[in-house]
């Protein structure tokens, strides 16, 4: 008898001082369980991150949202040097650390025929996902995004550089096992460990090592240097800033959103966004509605247990 | 500020949100409107649908159609116009009604179904 391919969803959460990437993790977990209906879920951690979320979530709920956890240790060098800029807003600008070095793992980690690779603040809102799995394509990613304000343009983001190669986003990945996507996987190795060599060549801007980077170049290397040479996910990528801030959780498949004027900094007007997936890049701002959200998916996933 | 200038700033408010919140409306559409099958992925659209009643019409049975990415897929006539129109009436009803919900939102806070304070 031919065994089903097992297909599960896979993320990474490494906390720094102010961020409980953990939290995010476990509230993204539950909200796939009941939108996208899938309990097998990966999560990429380390002991501190683990232990902080234990504290505050107990051991229970972490179980409940997540079958899988994998405990790496992290590389202080790495962690020390990847400092990024963080905004709650407009008007709050923190630089913190920013810990992605493993996310280049996730073909080794992943114990799944057919994986969904995502950020933990992609929120999982809708069953839109669920289109990807069986598909032919064997990795998929976008490179094509729309902000969710849709009057705001910004063209410093559809290139690594002015000149440079298509940028696609690592913020949702499909794959499946194949030797194909090991090799671009590779390539993704690859540049993380040199990524002074492949800053020349690509010429990406600033001293930031982004997911976002290396997973293009991979797929400009992988495509034959041909520019957007990997199919699209078959959803469109949608996206919130970290200028933009969240009014509420209506349900589990609904958040009401402040999102800044693009002619107006610090102003703001409101935008019910509900059944899509959504990227909400300020990540205080999901830790602020956790608790609401924690509550929805919870009652949702105790009815129908 | 003179209350003019106040009611105008007011309507602009509400003018923008309006529009970001139809376009919020669309992408949610669009989204139920894609449909895949076969590891093919299609938008349900007035053209997939006229082509597969012209096929269906015809007698086909079978046929390969042309995705999103211009991949050959094989698919069921039937059982896939079943599938995609019921589709499309579902959604697009849907679209209907909440847009006319909005049409007639006349206050931001109506338009978010929110209550006067903003909860």
């Amino acid at each position: 008898m031919k065994r089903e391919n097992s297909r599960g969803i896979l993320m990474f959460a490494h906390n720094n001082s102010e961020i409980d990437y953990f939290r995010l993790a476990v509230v993204n977990a539950l909200l796939v369980q009941v939108n996208l209906g899938i309990k097998n879920i990966t999560v990429v951690t380390d002991p501190h991150s683990l232990k902080q979320g234990e504290k505050t979530l107990g051991k229970r709920l972490i179980k409940k949202a997540i079958n899988n956890i994998v405990i790496i240790e992290k590389d202080k060098n790495f962690k020390q040097q990847n400092l990024r800029n963080f905004k709650d807003t407009s008007h709050t600008v923190k630089t913190l650390p920013f810990y992605n070095a493993n996310r280049c793992d996730a073909y080794d980690i992943s114990p799944y025929d057919e994986t969904i690779l995502i950020d933990v603040d992609y929120l999982i809102l809708s069953d839109t996902l669920n289109h990807c799995w069986g598909h032919n394509n064997e990795i998929m990613m976008n490179w094509k995004y729309q902000d969710i304000m849709y009057e705001r343009k910004d063209p410093s983001l559809d290139r690594l550089y002015d000149m440079g190669i298509t940028m696609y986003w690592a913020t949702v990945v499909y794959f499946k096992k194949s030797d194909q996507v090991e090799t671009f996987f590779n390539c993704v190795k690859h540049v993380r460990n040199n990524p002074q060599f492949y800053k020349d060549l690509y010429k990406w801007q600033g001293t930031l090592y982004r997911n976002d980077y290396s997973f293009s170049i991979a797929a400009h290397m992988i495509s034959g240097f041909e520019d957007k040479g990997l199919p699209q996910l078959p959803t469109t990528l949608y996206k919130s800033f970290d200028t933009d801030d969240i009014h509420s959780a209506v349900d589990k498949n609904t958040v009401i959103m402040y999102l800044e004027m693009p002619r107006s900094p610090g102003d703001f007007i409101l935008t019910k966004w509900s059944n899509v997936d959504l990227h909400i890049m300020n990540k205080w701002a999901i830790n602020r509605i956790s608790e609401e959200m924690l509550d929805y998916v919870t009652e949702t996933t105790a009815t129908t247990n | 500020m003179s209350t003019k200038l106040t009611k105008a700033l007011e309507f602009a408010n509400y003018r923008v949100t309006i529009n970001n919140q139809k376009a919020a409306l669309l992408a949610k559409t669009e989204s139920l409107l894609s449909y895949s099958i076969n590891g093919g992925s299609f938008t349900i659209n007035v053209e997939l649908l006229t082509f597969c009643k012209q096929l269906l019409d015809e007698k086909q049975k079978e046929v390969v159609l042309l995705d999103i990415y211009k991949n050959p897929i094989k698919v069921d006539l039937e059982s896939f116009y079943d599938e995609i129109s019921s589709r499309y009436y579902e959604v697009t009803n849907e679209y209907y009604l909440e847009y006319e919900k909005l049409r007639k939102a006349r206050k931001v806070h109506k338009v978010l179904d929110l209550n006067e304070k903003g909860e």
